[in-house]
């Protein structure tokens, strides 16, 4: 378990080594829900959504935690397969570096769902902070598990993090905070999560097929993501 | 353009030809949003400030028809020029090794992310056509290249500077707090310090081009100009010194 543990933090380490990374991993949520959810409101009644401005802000900081835990968990993939591989074949066993991996993938999705759950708590303040907590770390892992699996998929920088662009585009145009219109945005992977964070903000509760659902697909997310990094560490015939 | 100029761009195209899926996103996700955003937005009253001073009466929808396409083209021609760049670094110094000057090899790749940046802004204009009445095209797609252009610079910079964690998010907040919200006229009239970031001169001749037949938008075009020089002699002499170093 220590050797799990020191191998997670190593994987940790090196995804924060970089101080600009830190400085904005902390700074684009904060930025997201200060900046980006004062005008959200205006920006979701234009698009036919009907959110009031607070559970509009309530849905930035999901944003925020999905595109960035969506584009570390690529990246933190793209760019450890070969090292992985070999750490796996030098003794450490391919479980062992998959464990890590999505330990340390977690663990930078709760950091970044903490600071955006903290700004929004502390910009507007949220009547059900236990379920927005939630529904903000399932955004964080269900987007691990989409950058994961692209991470897995495509071995280059620039179509992966496109592609990872495309699919939030996808997911939040077709949400609940940017159109009223339900058809499309049930097949979205963050809709039961959307749900919960904007009858959080709303200061309303939320019935158990949302919390079934967002729980559900942040398990699935969680999944991808060690099938994607299982895949690129397995030893190869 | 020199022998070796031509055969490095040959070289670079033949490269990004291997990578069809870097082709068809730069066609897809400006396609898909533009035509998202503006098909879902609502046709509420806006009045919009013009660059000559002149109020116009429009709608949400209308406005949204003519900022989307350079909010889209400005985050993805500033990943074309992070990734770009970053394995323009890696590769090009064996063409250094190999005998190139480092200008040769950066003209090859500044004409991949200027051609990538011409495709994006064609889509986008392409597709803001199927969904809003421009009122005058040059100044439009003017301000679309010059944002375009602009934006492929910062990434190009930031590409070389930054790793792609870092020059990723990088490029999103500065795209997103400039065109997205700063310029954006769904938000009001540019004001105060917008006229700081980039995104304000090419901003405005691209709200001119979409909402007025007449012109008034020189200072702004100039504007733009001057950041695309400026941008310009930056990209090349980082990467000249970048290139030269670690041939050396």
């Amino acid at each position: 378990m220590s050797g799990l543990t020191r191998v997670s933090g190593s994987f940790l380490r090196e995804q924060v080594r970089a101080p600009l990374n830190v400085v904005l991993l902390i700074a684009i949520p904060v930025f997201f829900v200060l900046i980006f959810a004062s005008v959200l409101g205006e920006f979701a009644a234009a698009l036919g959504g009907d959110l009031a401005e607070q559970a509009a802000t309530s849905i930035s900081a999901g944003w925020a935690a999905a595109f960035l835990c969506g584009t570390l968990a690529f990246f933190a993939l793209a760019s450890s397969r070969g090292a992985d591989r070999r750490l796996a074949l030098a003794g450490l066993g391919a479980w062992r570096v998959v464990l890590s991996r999505i330990t340390a993938s977690l663990l930078l999705g709760v950091i970044v769902s903490l600071v955006a759950y903290l700004t929004l708590l502390l910009r507007s303040g949220v009547e059900h902070p236990l379920h927005a907590a939630a529904a903000i770390f399932a955004f964080a892992a269900i987007y691990t598990g989409i950058g994961a699996l692209i991470g897995a998929l495509v071995r280059d920088p620039l179509s992966g993090s496109l592609l990872v662009v495309l699919i939030f585009s996808l997911d939040i145009f077709s949400g609940p905070a940017m159109t009223s219109n339900a058809s499309l945005a049930n097949f979205t992977p963050t809709r039961p999560a959307s749900n919960l964070l904007i009858a959080a903000g709303g200061g309303q509760g939320s019935p158990s097929g949302d919390w079934i659902g967002a729980f559900g697909i942040a398990a699935a997310g969680i999944a991808i993501a060690l099938a994607a990094f299982w895949l690129t560490a397995r030893k190869r015939a | 353009m020199s022998r070796r100029t031509m055969t490095a761009t040959t070289m670079a195209f033949r490269d990004q030809m291997r990578r069809p899926l870097v082709l068809g996103l730069l066609i897809l996700l400006p396609a898909y949003v533009i035509f998202r955003s503006i098909a879902i937005t609502e046709a509420t009253p806006r009045a919009v400030t013009l660059p000559g001073g002149a109020v116009i009466a429009s709608s949400m929808k209308d406005v949204h028809g003519a900022v989307m396409a350079g909010n889209v083209i400005a985050f993805v021609a500033g990943l074309v020029g992070v990734f770009i760049m970053q394995s323009a670094l890696q590769a090009d110094r064996r063409l250094v090794v190999a005998g190139f000057r480092p200008i040769e090899a950066i003209g090859a790749r500044l004409v991949i992310v200027a051609t990538a940046t011409a495709l994006v802004v064609a889509v986008s204009a392409m597709v803001t056509a199927l969904s809003f009445a421009v009122a005058s095209w040059v100044p439009f797609v003017g301000g679309l290249v010059l944002i375009g252009l602009i934006y492929a610079a910062i990434g190009a910079l930031a590409g070389a500077i930054l790793d792609k964690l870092a020059a990723t998010y990088l490029i999103l907040f500065l795209a997103l707090t400039d065109l997205g919200i700063v310029q954006n006229p769904m938000f009001g009239t540019p004001h105060g310090g917008a006229a700081l970031l980039p995104g304000y001169g090419p901003g405005r001749v691209m709200v001119e081009g979409a909402f007025s037949q007449s012109f008034h938008a020189t200072g702004d075009l100039i504007l733009g100009l001057g950041w695309i020089a400026g941008l310009g002699i930056l990209v090349i002499a980082v990467l000249r010194r970048a290139l030269g170093e670690r041939s050396g």
